[in-house]
């Protein structure tokens, strides 16, 4: 998936929310975006998702099936939980049956038969990750996935991220939660001005090596991350501290 | 198309269990009570159904945008992951809202029959009111869809813009000139008689779906950029 001279505005003289964008997202990507609040993380996903067009540029090689996790889940809706996800399953041409292993996976077989406007925040969040499960992604974008969790689902989310990444799936993350921090194969997306920054995929150091943490002033970073790379080093900017 | 279909089956399944869906009919309602609270004279029963068909417009608007307007924001964008595309989603919600209309189109059309009419109308009364059931729950589809919530955001500025319109459509109709907007009154001036209805069905045909059709390419293209 390749995203070519990206821009984006809500209105025609409204300013810039993302400009020129390049990345290029192979298949069995993980990618997590991060930025201040306002910086165009959520519009960079939707954009990712193909549920908004780019103002200018393009998206091109977006695998077929997308599983899309809102930041917040949308309860206001009179349906169950088996319902509503029944409904989600039939609209994407899939039996009903996937739901139960993913209800059981995200411990929420217990909540089934529950109204959507009777479930807890963190309840609601696994409803939205188990809709965008349920038909195995080509693309999966996370909103937070994170916020309001249980510690159980937590320490489940890094493994299903990695099964859909090694399904040949594409993964972005936008994670003020720090879910993934330390998670070896992760590319991080820095969205700064409007521009997005990708710095390579923490690989984990193998025996015999080790991993050093410089801390510059981030005007720096660059001349002293390229300097590294020039002597040798396997070195990679990690992003702006929050 | 199966996704296509699966959403909008969601979305008139969402609508049903609101208390949305008790507005449209509560307007229906009033309107079969204006029209048929005295029985009409042998005769007149074609005009009646023009008379019901124009005032039903708003109503079918109504239930057209509190139908697309029941689904939180962002499960909309959900189902058009779901779906496949966006286009996907947009075709379903005006799938869903027609299907809403024609519920009320055929009680609009029956109730009449059981408490209006003096007695059982012949074939060509019927079906001329059928076609003017569908002229009128078209317009209102593609009324209430400009109006509905990704296109006008404040609800205040969508009901007074949708009702505005409505009267709006039926001044301008008033005129001579019949192709300036969809014609209501013409309707109502030709359904005077079956005869006369099928004479001029062709040309309001045309001008109304044109229209329409019109209308719902404008919400199409706007929900490009508003999802």
């Amino acid at each position: 998936m390749r995203l070519a001279n990206l821009s984006f505005r809500y209105a025609r003289r409204a300013p810039w929310v993302l400009h020129d964008v390049d990345l290029d997202l192979p298949p069995g990507t993980i990618a997590e975006v991060t930025g201040r609040n306002g910086a165009g993380k959520s519009t960079l996903l939707r954009l990712l998702a193909g549920t908004a067009r780019p103002t200018r540029g393009s998206i091109t090689a977006r695998p077929p099936v997308v599983g899309y996790a809102p930041e917040i889940f949308p309860v206001a809706q009179p349906f169950t939980v088996t319902a509503y996800l029944s409904h989600m399953a039939a609209v994407r041409g899939i039996p009903a049956t996937t739901i139960g292993p993913w209800a059981e996976r995200l411990g929420m077989t217990s909540l089934l038969d529950v109204p959507l406007g009777d479930l807890s925040k963190g309840s609601a969040h696994k409803v939205g990750l188990a809709q965008a499960l349920l038909a195995p992604p080509g693309l999966l974008i996370l909103d937070e996935p994170f916020s309001g969790l249980d510690e159980q689902t937590r320490a489940e989310l890094p493994a299903l991220v990695d099964e859909v990444a090694a399904a040949g799936g594409i993964v972005v993350v936008s994670d003020h939660q720090n879910g993934l921090a330390g998670h070896p194969g992760v590319t991080h997306l820095t969205l700064e001005n409007g521009t997005a920054h990708a710095s390579g995929a923490t690989r984990p150091a193998t025996s015999g090596q080790s991993i050093i943490e410089i801390l510059v002033d981030t005007g720096d970073a660059e001349a002293v991350t390229q300097k590294l790379q020039a002597e040798g080093y396997d070195a990679r900017l990690q992003g702006e501290a929050p | 198309m199966r996704p296509t279909m699966s959403l909008a089956r969601f979305k008139f399944a969402g609508y049903l269990r609101s208390h949305r869906v008790i507005q449209p009919f509560v307007g229906l309602l009033g309107v079969m009570i204006i029209l048929y609270s005295m029985r009409v004279p042998l005769g007149q029963e074609l005009s009646s159904y023009a008379d019901s068909a124009a005032l039903l417009v708003p109503v079918f608007a109504w239930a057209a945008r509190g139908l697309l307007d029941t689904e939180p924001d962002v499960q909309r964008l959900i189902s058009s992951t779901a779906a496949g595309r966006p286009g996907r989603e947009v075709a379903a919600g005006l799938i869903a809202a027609a299907a809403v209309n024609i519920v009320l189109a055929a009680l609009a059309l029956a109730i009449p029959l059981i408490i209006g009419f003096t007695a059982m109308p012949g074939a060509p009364v019927l079906l001329g009111g059928l076609v003017l059931q569908v002229f009128s729950l078209l317009t209102g589809t593609a009324l209430g869809a400009l109006a509905s919530r990704p296109i006008l955001r404040d609800p205040a500025t969508s009901a007074l813009t949708m009702l505005g319109a409505y009267a709006a459509i039926l001044l301008v109709s008033l005129v001579p000139i019949t192709w300036l907007t969809v014609p209501v009154i013409a309707w109502m001036r030709a359904a005077h008689t079956p005869a006369s209805l099928n004479q001029s069905l062709a040309g309001l045909s045309a001008i109304t779906v044109f229209w329409c059709a019109a209308a719902l390419l404008a919400y199409t293209y706007l929900r490009r950029t508003r999802p």
